[in-house]
């Protein structure tokens, strides 16, 4: 069953690791900027734990702890703290309020996860099945998309659709790293480029890091259009891996 | 309770500020006396906190907008041509609480009790933080690779 987890944080780049920590996991992060904004989400999400800054805007971790601990149905819900206040003081006081545990920033998103894991069971994400594909393929934690010599259109067709399932595959590995290996085109049209517009817009739009392998003709004929003008070119596959 | 003029308010800072950046960012930094007039010249964030108590003061981060961005990225694992300039903001603020939580700590252990703000961040060209009246105000230096950045501390005993 997938762990529910609310992490609440008024730093948007706090929330971001406390997610990116949980994503090899079966766990949904749902995120609230405040204490207010954090017990209005408690009653529709019902999370399985929670995340929870101390010092924030509007109502600080303490005060929601506070009112947490105050109701039946939430106050057995486990809480970790976490808090860049290290003094005797300021622990003495979140330990007698509760809290299952506390962690003091700076701190690594795997240390997070080691201490979850003492308060509840955490299952690694099954792998997602690969693509029955010949062009997309995963090598380290990079998905490749190798076009083929030969371009048709019945072809691109099918590497623009496998291309979107391969994005849902990506998310739920937690990938975001792609190399597009254009090296063993012969020839390069419109649909081509077409294709390769499409890949660059989605993963812009889903933060996806890609690179390109190719030809030098390709990198001149990218720097035409606005969306790759600022893209290099790679000679390998080696080469493009080196530049993450 | 210590006497404030014999805190280590510089190697407090040096400490907490080497512990992010190696902890959140995986960056090496090493800390350096800081000439008293130095300032960064332009374009820069300032992320600042206060803390109010038997003590009060500022603990300000200054680094340049170029060197912010690399910072959020490094800190949000995207490429520094991905980041906004919100996002900037939010990782220097976010610095700078760390760095004034820990300081926080440290006062209130050595017998300062007092209570933390949350961060506020400005960023600009040419802009100088002007501060007065305090009983103490340190300066130090951090450099990675090329790039020099500031943490800066005022305080004062109130109690």
């Amino acid at each position: 069953m997938t762990l529910k987890v609310l992490a609440v944080d008024d730093s948007k780049t706090i929330r971001k690791i406390v997610s990116k920590a949980f994503s090899a996991y079966d766990c949904e992060v749902v995120e609230a900027e405040n204490g207010i904004e954090g017990l209005s989400m408690i009653s529709n999400v019902k999370p399985d734990l929670i995340i929870l800054d101390i010092t924030m805007p509007v109502m600080n971790g303490v005060e929601m702890l506070g009112k947490l601990k105050g109701q039946p149905d939430m106050k057995d819900i486990p809480v970790i703290m976490l808090t860049a206040e290290s003094g005797k003081d300021n622990v003495m006081q979140i330990v007698k309020m509760g809290v299952r545990d506390y962690m003091v920033k700076p701190f690594k998103g795997e240390h997070l996860i080691e201490r979850v894991m003492k308060i509840v069971a955490l299952q690694p994400k099954e792998a997602p099945a690969p693509l029955p594909s010949p062009y997309f393929f995963v090598v380290d934690d990079i998905q490749m998309l190798s076009l083929p010599g030969k371009s048709d259109r019945a072809t691109l067709m099918e590497i623009e659709v496998d291309f979107n399932k391969s994005l849902k595959i990506m998310s739920t590995a937690g990938l975001n790293k792609m190399i597009l290996d254009a090296s063993h085109l012969k020839e390069l049209n419109m649909l081509v480029i077409k294709l390769i517009l499409s890949v660059v817009e989605s993963c812009q739009k889903y933060r996806i890091h890609l690179r390109f392998v190719g030809s030098s003709a390709l990198g001149t004929e990218l720097k035409g259009f606005q969306e790759t003008s600022s893209f290099s070119i790679n000679d390998s596959v080696g080469e493009a891996k080196k530049t993450f | 309770m210590t006497d404030i003029s014999k805190l280590d308010l510089k190697g407090f800072c040096a400490n907490s500020t080497r512990s992010v950046f190696h902890t959140m960012l995986s960056m090496a930094v090493s800390a350096a006396e800081a000439d008293p007039s130095m300032e960064l010249s332009g374009s820069k964030v300032v992320g600042c906190v206060s803390f109010t108590g038997d003590v009060i003061g500022n603990i300000c981060v200054h680094v340049s907008k170029e060197f912010g961005r690399v910072m959020a990225a490094a800190m949000m694992g995207m490429e520094v041509d991905e980041i906004e300039d919100d996002e900037i903001n939010d990782v220097i603020g976010e610095v700078s609480n760390m760095v004034g939580g820990d300081m926080k700590s440290k006062l209130c252990d050595a017998g300062f009790p007092c209570v933390l703000s949350i961060p506020n961040v400005t960023s600009g060209r040419d802009f100088k933080i002007e501060s007065k009246g305090w009983m103490r105000h340190e300066k130090i230096a951090f450099q990675h690779q090329e790039e020099l950045s500031m943490v800066e501390v005022f305080i004062k005993f109130i109690a």
